[in-house]
């Protein structure tokens, strides 16, 4: 028996070893050959914005054209590119065109950009002349509401410009508006407006089109700002504030004309942006790297080739070894009691979401007040099954009041309910409450209080800069975690709680 | 003078101690010599009940068994002619679930802690054994009715209400290590040492007090009683270790705890053995386990007969040479 042990020890050491010579060279490759460094936003200022276009052809040829980001001078365009399998390709200075003979299937094009802060030359944006300017062709009825809007504007403050947006977008809407435009408007149709009233005006006007950077944005349409002729050059508005110049983090993919993309041969088409900061970023300049040193076909089939959403997520996935190695040490080394095993990990991640103090506000209150609707649901004397159901569906309502109530007076720790695991959150209450009746409220409290350290612990693990992005970039090391976690499971020493636990053994001997 | 405020110990003292912790003892000594598929023998107290009986155990009189829902509602004419009884889950552990009444009328139900219960709340603790609450896992399980046990009023200072059990560690059938567990007011009148009962030590060979733990803490009188915990001693001591012994015969388990309890007028009573039996038992003999088993597996050969293996326990004490003998 004890020859076992030590055979599986041995052979998960082996295991160990392997793994960690594994993992070295993994890192030393990722840092020679692409690049990668230890440090998380080393290059800070460094954006991925990747446009998804989707369409459904109609079987005609295809056309797809998209605009290319305008350089400004305060991003430089690093690298840019385009994933269309069997499309070809065409690119001038504001467009790429991509042409194809009819398809059939669905067609997803992806097209990505990586940028950096350009903070050394910053210039202004080159001056083009404008075009006359044209008064809409409208009925007269409209014109004169388009008058009245105008005059009226002239009590707002700051240049025409700001003058018009600001009577547009002021609360409460002003009544001559909203009988202009429709209260509920896309920012595409607000500019619309603003363009159309700046004609009256003689204004020279255009739309810009771009994407405000952010960090982990997903899924969004392009930005939209407008940019007027006055004073002899040209000034960029925020259609929403009156705000002049341009964001420091907006990209111009484009100035004046119609949309984004243009798609011939296709219906249905949808573009939607992402943003992501830094990692990936410095990732993207690891395929330079490994195409200068000839490593591309790896770099290819590793993660950090995959689109942006999916890196999003899997970014999130390479942290939870860790925190699973956590969970095992605390249970089996330190020797604490949670409920469920990795029920602390499941509100650690919650945790991650809802910010930590708000979050933990949050958690003590749905607990509590869970576990004193538990407390009278068991007087009800209901079977087992309806009864975590109900407490199921009161935790539901409970995070829906705190939702709602959280986004009306604007408290962060009602609206992190919502981040909760809902049927973790119906299991500890469960199981605490009956805890306090087997055992009192002591006990329960302690096994409640524990998985909290525990999430606290893990919490602080995961949302750590450097741990997320060493785990992420370096994924190598999981397989390392994974043979520690498995000798963990041969470890038969004293836990930690066993010392105090059992110390009375050991005086008891002494005297 | 630090040392005297030092409230943990090292490992190496521990060791030295002959603690048994608890990776350890899943690891070596349950993951070794106790076969998974043996738990269900252990884990039904149907079925250990039907086992001990085939063994020669003694233990409460099973009345009956109820298995499903609807049949919850007649439960008074299956305990029709007992004066008590006792209600348990068949695969609970812990105390969890047990409900001992003591007496009863239509619609009152007098349990051991002195609560009364009205007939409803019996069938709904009766519905939630059926619906799994108490039992391992969440798993259906069947409400198990047996006769109370009794008892000794010899024992009576001892235990604040609930009914005082020895509870022996047996390791490939040989007794080892032994406790009470006392009831006490702050444990609920239940035996069990983490809601605040009293663990007291008992000697392997004789049956006689060694120590006694409260909440960890070594104590010397009942904190309800006031009795002097070191002056009990169990009668019965042979036939204790016999029961335990004989867990073995019948469950093959390797590592096993018996948990018996003396009926005035029945003798020892095997109530349940169990397959994972915790480590306070270390405590309340201020002593630990590894010694023990160590001892045990050193044994130039085992015995398979019951009697054998408790007179090698209980020589020990004896005979001095024949316990350097064994120890050889
Ligand atoms: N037949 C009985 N008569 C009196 N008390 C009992 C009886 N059965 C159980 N009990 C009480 O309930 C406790 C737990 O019962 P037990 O059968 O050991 O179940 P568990 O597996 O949950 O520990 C015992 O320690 C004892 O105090
Ligand atoms: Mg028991």
């Amino acid at each position: 028996m004890f020859r076992k042990l030590q055979s599986v020890r041995l052979f998960l050491l082996i295991g160990l070893l392997l793994s960690i010579i594994y993992a070295g060279y993994g890192i030393y490759y990722k840092i020679r050959y692409w690049g990668f460094s230890f440090q998380p936003n080393q290059m800070t200022d460094v954006w991925t914005v990747e446009a998804n276009i989707s369409f459904e052809p109609t079987g005609d040829p295809i056309r797809v054209s998209i605009s290319r980001p305008i350089n400004t001078g305060s991003f430089k365009i690093l690298d840019e590119n385009i994933i269309a399998p069997r499309y070809q390709v065409q690119k001038d200075s504001k467009r790429i065109i991509l042409s194809s003979s009819p398809r059939q299937k669905n067609q997803n094009i992806y097209y990505r950009v990586l940028l950096y802060d350009n903070v050394a030359e910053k210039k202004g944006i080159k001056d083009d002349k404008p075009h006359k300017v044209d008064i809409p062709l409208w009925d007269e009825q409209r014109k004169a509401v388009a008058y009245t809007i105008l005059d009226r504007s002239k009590a707002q403050e700051g240049d025409r410009v700001q003058q018009i947006i600001r009577l547009l977008s002021q609360t409460p809407p002003d009544e001559t508006v909203l009988a202009f435009m429709p209260e509920r408007k896309s920012l595409k149709e607000t500019a619309d407006v603003i363009c159309d009233l700046l004609a009256f005006e003689r204004i020279p006007v255009h739309i810009v089109r771009g994407v405000r950077l952010e960090k982990d944005k997903k899924a969004f349409k392009s930005d939209v700002m407008i940019e007027a002729y006055l004073d002899s050059q040209w000034i960029i508005y925020n259609i929403e504030t009156g705000e002049k110049g341009l964001p420091k983090d907006f990209i111009i993919f484009q100035r004046g004309g119609n949309s984004l993309v243009d798609v011939e041969g296709g219906e249905n088409s949808l573009t939607r942006f992402s943003v992501m900061k830094s990692l990936t970023s410095s990732f993207n300049m690891a395929e330079h790297r490994a195409k200068t040193a000839h490593q591309e076909k790896l770099f290819a089939y590793s993660m950090y080739s995959l689109p942006l959403s999916e890196q999003n997520s899997l970014k999130w996935l390479m942290i939870f070894p860790l925190a699973i190695l956590v969970v095992v040490v605390m249970r089996n080394m330190v020797g604490l009691k949670t409920m469920g095993t990795f029920t602390p990990m499941l509100i650690a991640m919650a945790l991650v979401e809802t910010g930590f103090v708000a979050g933990l506000v949050c958690f003590s209150i749905i607990v509590i007040i869970g576990l004193l609707i538990r407390a009278g649901l068991s007087r009800l004397n209901l079977l087992l099954v309806p009864r975590i159901s109900a407490v199921v569906i009161f935790v539901i309502l409970m995070i829906q009041i705190f939702t709602i109530l959280g986004y009306h007076f604007h408290w962060d720790i009602a609206s992190s309910a919502l981040f909760f695991p809902i049927i973790i959150m119906a299991w500890i209450i469960e199981r605490a409450s009956i805890i306090w009746e087997e055992e009192g409220l002591k006990n329960a409290g302690k096994e409640v209080f524990f998985s909290v350290v525990v999430a606290v612990f893990t919490y602080f693990i995961i949302v750590n800069d450097y741990i997320r992005h060493i785990m992420f970039a370096f994924s190598e090391l999981n397989l390392v975690l994974l043979f520690i976690v498995m000798l963990l499971g041969t470890y038969t020493g004293y836990r930690l709680t066993e010392l105090i636990r059992f110390a009375p053994l050991s005086r008891s001997r002494k005297e | 003078m630090f040392e005297k405020w030092r409230f943990w110990a090292t490992p190496s003292e521990l060791k030295a101690a002959g603690v048994l912790g608890m990776n350890r003892r899943n690891f070596e000594i349950i993951a070794q010599h106790n076969k998974r598929r043996l738990y269900p023998l252990v884990d039904n107290k149907v079925l250990t009940k039907q086992l001990a009986r085939q063994v020669g155990i003694q233990t409460p009189n099973l009345i009956g068994v109820i298995e499903s829902q609807h049949q919850v509602r007649q439960f008074l004419s299956l305990v029709k002619g007992h004066k008590d009884f006792v209600i348990k889950p068949a695969q609970g552990s812990g105390g969890k679930g047990v409900l001992v009444i003591k007496s009863y009328t239509q619609n009152h139900f007098r349990t051991a802690s002195q609560r009364v219960l009205r007939f409803s709340e019996v069938y709904q603790h009766i519905s939630n054994i059926l619906s799994g609450l108490y039992s391992l896992g969440g798993k259906y399980d069947v409400a198990v009715f047996e006769e109370l046990v009794h008892f000794s009023t010899m024992f009576q200072d001892y235990s604040f209400q609930g009914i005082p059990d020895v509870r022996i560690i047996v390791y490939q059938g040989y007794p080892v290590l032994a406790m009470m567990r006392l009831a006490t007011r702050e444990s609920g009148g239940r035996a069990n040492l983490h809601q605040g009962a009293v663990g007291v030590g008992i000697d392997i060979q004789t049956g006689k007090a060694i120590a006694a733990v409260q909440h960890n803490r070594p104590v010397r009188y009942h904190p309800d009683t006031g009795k002097d915990l070191f002056s009990l001693q169990v009668p019965f001591w042979r036939e204790h270790l016999e029961i335990a012994s004989k867990g073995y015969d019948m469950t093959h388990l390797g590592y096993l705890g018996a948990d018996i309890v003396l009926d005035r007028e029945l003798g020892p009573m095997m109530l349940e053995l169990n397959a994972r039996p915790g480590l306070a038992i270390q405590i309340a003999n201020q002593s630990g386990l590894q010694n023990a088993l160590r001892r045990i597996d050193s044994l130039p050969s085992k015995s398979a007969n019951y009697i054998d293996r408790v007179n090698a326990v209980l020589d020990r004490a004896t005979d001095k040479n024949s316990d350097a003998f064994i120890l050889k």
